[in-house]
């Protein structure tokens, strides 16, 4: 569960977020908004790559400011990111253990956490297979696999969406809906295709201009006027 | 999913590329003769002169791994390295002038007091990157340079600085190898050793890290690596091997010339490990090769051995503009056209 209390950032005079307030307990929760709505500053504070002028954040009940950068993947703030970050010279199980170096193994063989992984996101076949030469889609499944090894407590994904096939766009869906089970790890996913927000969040969170705009079910939020207002840009008729 | 036999402990072979495992064998057992060969046959065919020369290789060439670790693994510039050589050289003589401890000693002191030297010059690679760090690493060079240059290496003297002021003593070498063959053998062990120790970094849990981290900081730091640890790591291993590459010099000779560690040396040094091959295992040796080898091929053929800077300088604009790879890349580039034409099979070797 998340709970964010208040959370200010500032950039400059620029406010990423004002006085945010949620609480976000659902396994799949969707984070939409028009661009600059901080949606991404979100995922940053929580990665730790922000830091907030004030308010907090708590994660299972712990509050994220006690948590040094380094050692957030250990305590299970794990991500994707809107740019793919595969190691290119890594093989893809090589960027798994890369991750899996630094995070909590639950006792198991380092080996059979990777091939799980792999095998999770479906590119098992291709666990030494240089990072360099996978292709878009499979570098997204990598760092996948490398954000659900080891014991993840919160599964953050930055446009996962973006640019795919039909086909892959349906992979990715199951994929993401089946992390929950998978891993027990709550997924907050940021994107702008509204169908794949749609199938796979139980609940969404709306941000604009840094504030809460809405919070439910998806299919009820996406319903509101004042969303389709601000984020798809949709005037009701005769409003 | 789980398949029993794949259920290896052994994680550094369990993830090594899909290569037909009877040739990889094939080839490790070629590899090692060729290195026996080399170690057993090639001291006793040089002369004297050579002898002394391919000391110098083999103590430069893990002066350039040393560089080529951090360039090749981080991404990152240092070019204070042939002043860390000056400084474990300097450790290296002074403790066994001093204390008469075994060389293996006097070699290890060096390589730590260089590898404390070493994160020292890492520390502005914490904030920096690129061109202002290569510069910043260049001024420490020059730093060494003016304590070398002001005092000297010690020679047996007294004091601290251990400065003799009558002849001087020459560097106790290991009593396994005093003669000048059996130096040159010890001191390819110690070159095999330090690959080895790099080799075993690259391929467990640091090299994963710095590859992380050359990635992208944001890569590396939402995978839970510790940036911090890692490069400061990364830099003292580099200083660590600097060391060692000096106080091997030093018992080489048997003694070090305070003006023969200017900071311009430290750039030749980079710059020969690129036009090497950073990323090559055999970078490092091309590159310890071409500083001393080759200009003492020059002199033996009684052509001036300062023509060398130009020939490197000129080589330097090769590997930036044709060959990135170096000369290292080059050569597997040929062995691998070479083995097409002869075998016609795909003789892909990566």
């Amino acid at each position: 569960m998340i709970e964010i209390d208040s959370l200010t950032v500032l950039f400059g005079g620029v406010r990423g977020l004002n006085a945010l307030t949620a609480t976000l307990p659902e396994p799949v929760t969707g984070l939409v908004g028009p661009n600059g709505a901080g949606k991404t500053t979100l995922i940053n504070v929580l990665s730790g790559f922000v830091r907030p002028a004030s308010g907090s954040v708590r994660i299972d009940g712990e509050n994220l400011d006690g948590i040094v950068l380094h050692k957030r993947a250990a305590f299970g703030i794990r991500r994707t990111f809107q740019n793919e970050q595969v190691v290119e010279n890594l093989t893809a199980a090589g960027n798994v253990a890369a991750v899996l170096d630094n995070v909590p193994t639950g006792g198991r063989p380092r080996q059979q956490l990777i091939e799980a992984a792999l095998g999770f996101v479906g590119v098992a076949s291709k666990a030494n297979v240089m990072g360099a030469n996978l292709n878009a889609y499979e570098r997204r499944l990598v760092e996948i696999a490398r954000a659900t090894v080891g014991r993840p407590r919160l599964v953050m994904m930055d446009e996962p969406g973006a640019g795919l096939s039909q086909e892959e766009s349906e992979h990715l869906r199951s994929v993401i809906k089946s992390i929950h089970n998978y891993c027990g790890a709550q997924v907050l996913l940021v994107d702008h295709d509204v169908d794949l927000i749609s199938a796979t969040c139980v609940a969404t969170l709306v941000l604009d201009f840094g504030s809460q705009i809405a919070y439910g079910p998806t299919a009820a939020v996406l319903a509101d006027p004042k969303v389709r207002a601000a984020y798809l840009g949709i005037v009701e008729e005769g409003a | 999913m789980f398949t029993g036999e794949r259920d290896v402990t052994d994680q550094t072979l369990a993830y090594s590329p899909l290569v037909d495992a009877k040739r990889v064998r094939l080839k490790r057992v070629a590899a090692v003769v060729v290195a026996l060969a080399i170690v057993v046959v090639l001291p006793e065919i040089l002369s004297n002169y050579w002898l002394r020369t391919f000391i110098s290789v083999t103590a430069l060439a893990i002066g350039s791994l040393s560089v080529s670790l951090l360039f090749a693994q981080l991404g990152m510039v240092s070019l204070a390295q042939y002043g860390l050589l000056g400084v474990g050289g300097w450790f290296a003589l002074r403790i066994s002038h001093g204390l008469g401890v075994p060389f293996e000693l006097a070699l290890l002191t060096g390589g730590v007091v260089a590898a404390a030297f070493g994160l020292v010059v890492g520390l502005p690679a914490l904030r920096m990157r690129g061109l202002y760090l290569a510069i910043i690493t260049l001024m420490m060079a020059g730093a060494i340079q003016v304590l070398i240059s002001a005092f000297g290496f010690p020679d047996g003297g007294a004091g601290i600085l251990g400065k003799s002021t009558g002849a001087r003593i020459m560097m106790a070498r290991p009593q396994l190898a005093a003669t000048d063959e059996a130096y040159f053998r010890y001191a390819m062990v110690v070159l095999a050793l330090c690959y080895g120790v790099v080799f075993l970094h690259m391929r467990g849990r640091p090299g994963r890290a710095w590859a992380m981290i050359r990635r992208s900081e944001v890569c590396a730091l939402a995978g839970g690596v510790h940036i911090v640890a890692y490069k400061v790591w990364a830099f003292t291993l580099s200083g660590f091997l600097a060391g060692i590459a000096g106080g091997l010099l030093a018992g080489g000779v048997g003694q070090l010339d305070g003006s023969a560690f200017p900071a311009s040396q430290s750039i030749m040094l980079f710059a020969l490990t690129i036009v090497g091959g950073a990323y090559s295992w055999m970078g490092p040796i091309i590159a310890g090769l071409m500083l001393r080898a080759f200009p003492a091929l020059l002199n033996d053929l009684g052509v001036d051995g300062n023509i060398a800077t130009i020939v490197f300088g000129a080589g330097l604009l090769h590997a930036l503009i044709t060959a990135p790879q170096g000369i290292a890349g080059q050569l597997q580039e040929a062995a691998v056209a070479l083995r097409k034409r002869f075998f016609g099979s795909s003789g892909a070797i990566r």
